[in-house]
């Protein structure tokens, strides 16, 4: 009889970004991931900024400067500071419960099941809350500070 | 719906015959159901009613074997687990579990699974080779020793927290949550010495740093399991370790023989008088 | 345990963003706010200003440090996502190498210009 192989099934990164039905964590885990990259491509780009541009005297840097009192571009910083706002503190909130400290202790578990997440998610969602009053901060700061 | 009136469901099923089809593709089945009806009653009156060639595990139907995992409106549950009132639709769209390959319809193929799980060493290890080949006596372990695993030895190894992870989805050798838990599971448990031969295995790149705490895992586990509880605190364990920071632990010792006997209780005699 | 310690070090450089790069961040968008503590920081993407931070060794040490922790925690993340679609295992030591490659790069270029500016 002829060996059938079984089909692979994989969800591929579509399982990285599509969270569903499932709770809070898998969100900031997508945004985590979101936030880190979009602040790598704005490095490279700032990188490029502060040195080819910053080396060749005031002439060139000022024009930089011009072009980035361009509306989008301040767009674009605002995401950046929220999107560091955001990995900031909720990496912070990692490193606390990736180190075990702030998960409890294993218990018996008892139906209705509550996982260790489950039951911390007030703070997470009080992390959360800080996240948001931060990103307003800077909103009014970039609207009062010039825009 | 009461436990009298039927409601007619429409069954979105997954079907995939690797013999003939190329890729897998939905049939519909309407299934009668009531309160109290689960899913995987749902399937078995297809089965039996509908069309007999439609392929899925099932042993318990109680929830303790772990055969029937499958992906329930696009969520991992376990069919016998899950009642179709709770979904409030009168569509259920059932495949079978991601992440895992498919042998036929709605059968993920386990072996991946196992195969992980084996590779953690998933039994106590000691040093002390002959008491592992002749056993002699029990290990004494307290209760309170006991507690700080006895939630993850409840794993039935259904497959669902692979099939929830973000991780398992892309990365092919990923450990996968419930290897990395049952790692854990061992390391915590007293009576085991193995810890410095399962930390290399964990600690890989496809090993647990690929663990990013989404917490699907725990969240979709039908057994309150919490895997990742157990990775995360054997992530704690391997930084101690890393750094020095762990208390040499003495594993559990064996249970000396009793010192004191009771005394042998007499022969009755006998109640039926010998001729 | 190799692995242990360089996700360890993920976590502390993250730390230590988080500070710098806090600072950096306060210093060049929350003029309005400074404002309100009494600090006056002035157009801090003008020339003068830029230059007037250049020359302090503080400053430039500050943005050298940051450089080198961003790109260590950064580079490590993106090679965590690009290793999860599990390549061949010459693909994963090929990428390893290049962003090794283009950090070591990015280091070089990032601190010269801030050194030849301090050097004045």
């Amino acid at each position: 009889m002829k060996q059938i192989q079984p089909r692979q099934n994989y969800l591929g990164p579509s399982g990285w970004v599509w969270a569903g039905k499932y709770k809070l964590e898998r969100y900031l885990y997508i945004l985590h991931r979101v936030t880190g990259l979009g602040i790598l491509l704005f490095l490279i780009i700032h990188l490029t900024m502060t040195t080819v541009f910053r080396i060749q005297g005031q002439d060139v840097w000022e024009a930089t400067i011009a072009l980035l009192r361009n509306p989008w571009f301040k767009i674009g910083e605002y995401l950046v500071c929220v999107a560091f706002v955001y990995h900031a503190l909720n990496g912070l909130r990692l490193i606390l419960q990736e180190l075990g400290f702030t998960m409890g202790r294993p218990t018996p578990p008892v139906y209705p099941y509550k996982d260790a997440l489950r039951k911390k998610r007030p703070w997470t969602i009080s992390l959360v809350a800080v996240i948001i009053i931060l990103a307003l901060v800077f909103f009014y700061d970039f609207i009062v500070g010039g825009w | 719906m009461t436990e009298d009136s039927t409601k007619r469901i429409t069954f979105k099923v997954q079907r995939y015959d690797p013999e003939q089809d190329s890729a897998p593709h939905f049939q519909e089945f309407t299934v009668p159901a009531s309160r109290g009806t689960t899913v995987l009653e749902g399937l078995i009156y297809i089965k039996e009613n509908l069309d007999s060639s439609l392929a899925f595990r099932t042993s318990c139907r109680m929830g303790i074997c772990g055969s029937c995992g499958m992906l329930i409106n696009n969520y991992p549950h376990l069919a016998c687990h899950t009642q179709i009132e709770e979904f409030h639709s009168d569509t259920l769209t059932v495949k079978s579990l991601p992440n895992l390959p498919i042998i036929k319809d709605l059968v993920p193929e386990l072996n991946p699974l196992f195969e992980n799980h084996k590779s953690v060493k998933p039994y106590i290890l000691r040093y002390d080779e002959e008491e592992m080949k002749e056993p002699t006596a029990e290990f004494a372990q307290t209760p309170q020793e006991l507690r700080s695993f006895l939630q993850f030895t409840y794993c039935v190894k259904c497959g669902i927290c692979v099939a929830a992870c973000p991780t398992a989805a892309s990365d092919k050798l990923f450990l996968g949550p419930q290897a990395l838990a049952q790692c854990y599971r061992y390391c915590a448990d007293n009576r085991d010495e193995g810890e410095q031969e399962r930390f290399p295995v964990a600690d890989t790149d496809h090993g647990i740093w690929h663990c990013h705490l989404a917490g699907a895992c725990s969240e979709a586990c039908p057994k309150g399991l919490d895997p990742a509880l157990a990775i995360q605190l054997l992530k704690r364990r391997l930084v101690s370790q890393a750094f020095g920071l762990r208390k040499k632990q003495q594993p559990a010792p064996l249970v000396s023989p009793p010192t004191e006997t009771k005394p042998k209780v007499p022969f009755p005699e006998f109640t039926v008088k010998q001729s | 345990m190799r692995n242990t310690y360089l996700w360890f070090l993920q976590l502390v450089t993250g730390v230590l963003i988080a500070v710098l790069l806090g600072i950096h961040m306060v210093i060049m968008h929350l003029d309005a706010i400074l404002g309100f503590f009494g600090v006056d920081v002035a157009e801090v993407t003008s020339w003068e200003s830029m230059v007037g931070r250049a020359i302090q060794g503080v400053w430039a040490g500050l943005y050298m440090a940051l450089l080198a922790v961003v790109l260590y925690h950064a580079l490590k993340g993106l090679r965590g996502i690009i290793l999860e679609s599990t390549p061949s295992a010459t693909t994963e030591r090929v990428v390893t190498w290049v962003i090794i490659a283009f950090g070591i790069v990015a280091f070089i270029g990032g601190t010269y210009v801030p050194l030849r500016l301090l050097a004045g």
